[in-house]
């Protein structure tokens, strides 16, 4: 057991080294990294200073920090399945020793991981353009939410990943609810203005107990403590492991039934 | 006990056309296949586009399953135990895909070392010996994307290696490849069968196989139709002699002609150049040369020769003139 664990830890990382190093050099990523939560922040965070509503500054850089991880995760770790089709790589992802679920988790946690440079560049962006005083009062907090929502997002996009193996078409489908995820979020206006009978599907988003996460630990007011999204954003965690763990189970079997894994 | 068995396996692909009404289509790519490998073998597949050679290599190497059959690598089911042979498998397919371009060989090496839980001290070692084996030390360092179709295909061998397999699976290994790259390749897959390491090696290159393989499968539409040592398949074509023409200008009438002409076993082109290469299987073929070159008057005769058949002519004579149109 104790051989088998170092072997798949050893495993982790190497699809964490290797995805990193894929990452670092494709335009697509470097796009979604640093520019878009870059235009994300000035286009939010003007409309709301120059909108009348100054005081909403800081959530809207929060916002757009979450944009920028989950577009990373989103994209990143769909497109992770997708890049490993188009590359003819996947077939021998699947034949080898090491489960598809730990490779995939290696390679969401690398773009997880890189997706922090997002949270970073948009209040470095706040800071720049707008010279916004961005105290976060309990940083501590701050930091524990950080790394809870990246455990999610981790989390979410290797149950992406697991979709995007099954269905070839499950980029488009990703394309068209990226708006509307960012909406239900209240990652660009706040859930309040959202009519009281969508929420419960806002409170489902791991990206939504994230930002409230954010923004409560820097001092925003919330109707949710630090602890409520804290237990949230684990809870969240742990479901999108165990349907994540099922499906890979599933998707073994599946894709040697149906071939297809090196077509795109 | 032989080390890959098949028995009565089957493997059928379902596909869907149109776009409004879809409808769905079954491909039989596999029919009642029954093998038996030994260890140490360097068995051959043979085997026209579309016959199923991938198909067969991607079930015995558990990335697809069979849909009716069994089929046991290392005493192992590959349906239920896949999890137990991959470590002790290795696969190459032929081509430019299935590398990490913006890897470099020896970070592939690395990685799939660590996916093949190869412990680290035994990956540090045999890392390099790989390298040097199919001669991309030297290069080790650089990215892929930057090499050429050959280094690619060598980098795939090596990947293959990386576990120490006991079997090692390849499937077309040195298709797309100029002559030297080819050569070189097989002189790596000899090496290896020397090395007493159990090789299934799929090819639609005949030379390929009769220069390697011990015993030969032939396979069209997913059929076994014949499965026999090189030298015994070549005698099957014993009775016959070969007449090689090229020509510039063969119409299709004469072309029918030939083909009609009862002294014609078989008759298949080839392309040469500029040229079209018919080669005309028959009993008495060198005695019929003047009677062949006359039906193909109008054309421009540019070589005849006759010969006696090789592995090729059996293997047409197997799967049929048209087969070897695809």
């Amino acid at each position: 057991m104790t051989r088998k664990i170092k072997d798949n830890f050893r495993a982790l990382v190497s699809s964490f080294r290797e995805q990193a190093i894929s990452r670092a050099t494709d335009n697509f990523f470097i796009g979604t990294l640093f520019f878009q939560p870059v235009l994300f922040t000035l286009l939010s965070v003007g409309i709301y200073r120059y909108g009348g509503k100054p005081d909403l500054s800081l959530y809207a850089v929060i916002g757009a920090g979450m944009i920028g991880i989950w577009n990373n995760n989103l994209w990143t770790s769909g497109s992770i399945v997708q890049d490993e089709r188009r590359s003819g790589t996947l077939e021998f992802l699947v034949a080898s020793p090491t489960s598809l679920e730990i490779i995939l988790l290696g390679k969401s946690l690398s773009n997880a991981m890189a997706s922090i440079l997002a949270l970073g560049l948009t209040f470095a962006t706040g800071l720049i353009a707008y010279r916004l005083p961005l105290e976060i009062q309990q940083p501590l907090a701050f930091l524990g939410a950080i790394l809870l929502t990246l455990v999610a997002m981790t989390m979410l996009g290797m149950l992406l990943g697991s979709l995007f193996v099954l269905a070839r078409a499950a980029g488009q489908l990703a394309t068209v609810l990226n708006y509307p995820i960012f909406i239900l979020s209240g990652l660009t206006f706040p859930l309040t203005v959202l009519p009281l009978w969508i929420r419960p599907l806002s409170y489902s988003l791991v990206s939504t107990w994230g930002n409230l996460s954010l923004a409560s630990a820097a001092g925003l007011a919330s109707e949710w403590t630090i602890t409520t999204t804290y237990l949230a954003l684990t809870g969240l965690s742990a479901l999108y492991f165990v349907i994540g763990h099922y499906l890979y189970r599933l998707i073994d079997r599946l894709v040697r039934e149906q071939g297809g894994l090196q077509q795109w | 006990m032989p080390i890959i068995q098949t028995n009565a396996l089957s493997r059928t692909y379902i596909s869907k056309t149109g776009v409004i009404r879809k409808q769905k289509k079954e491909i039989q790519a596999l029919e009642n296949v029954n093998l038996e490998i030994e260890s140490g073998e360097l068995f051959g597949l043979l085997g026209p586009n579309g016959a199923g050679k991938t198909t067969l290599t991607k079930v015995l190497s558990t990335i697809l399953l069979p849909t009716e059959g069994t089929a046991h690598v290392l005493g192992l089911d590959v349906i239920h135990q896949a999890r137990e042979i991959r470590p002790r498998i290795g696969i190459v397919f032929g081509g430019e895909r299935g590398l990490y371009w913006r890897l470099s060989a020896m970070e592939t090496l690395k990685y799939f070392a660590a996916l093949y839980h190869v412990p680290p001290d035994i990956a540090e070692n045999r890392i390099p010996a790989l390298l040097e084996l199919v001669g991309l030390s030297d290069r080790a360092d650089e990215r892929v994307e930057n090499f050429s179709r050959g280094m690619k295909q060598r980098l795939h061998i090596a990947r293959g290696l990386i576990s120490d397999p006991e079997v090692l699976f390849l499937d077309e290994p040195t298709i797309g490849l100029d002559p030297v790259a080819s050569r070189e390749i097989r002189h790596i897959i000899s090496d290896l069968s020397a090395e007493g390491k159990t090789i299934f090696l799929t090819s639609h290159y005949m030379y390929e196989v009769d220069e390697l393989c011990q015993r030969v499968a032939v396979l069209n539409k997913g059929q076994v139709l014949m499965v026999d040592s090189p030298a015994v398949l070549k005698k099957t074509v014993a009775d016959l002699e070969v007449v090689e023409i090229d020509a510039i200008g063969v119409t299709e009438a004469a072309l029918a002609e030939l083909q009609a002409h009862p002294q014609v076993d078989a008759l298949h082109l080839e392309p040469r150049d500029l040229a079209q290469g018919l080669i005309i299987q028959s009993p008495d073929g060198a005695s019929r040369v003047g009677e062949f070159i006359h039906i193909l008057d109008g054309a421009t005769i540019q070589r005849v020769i006759t010969r006696q058949p090789t592995l090729e002519d059996a293997y047409v004579r197997l799967v049929g003139p048209e087969a070897m149109k695809t």
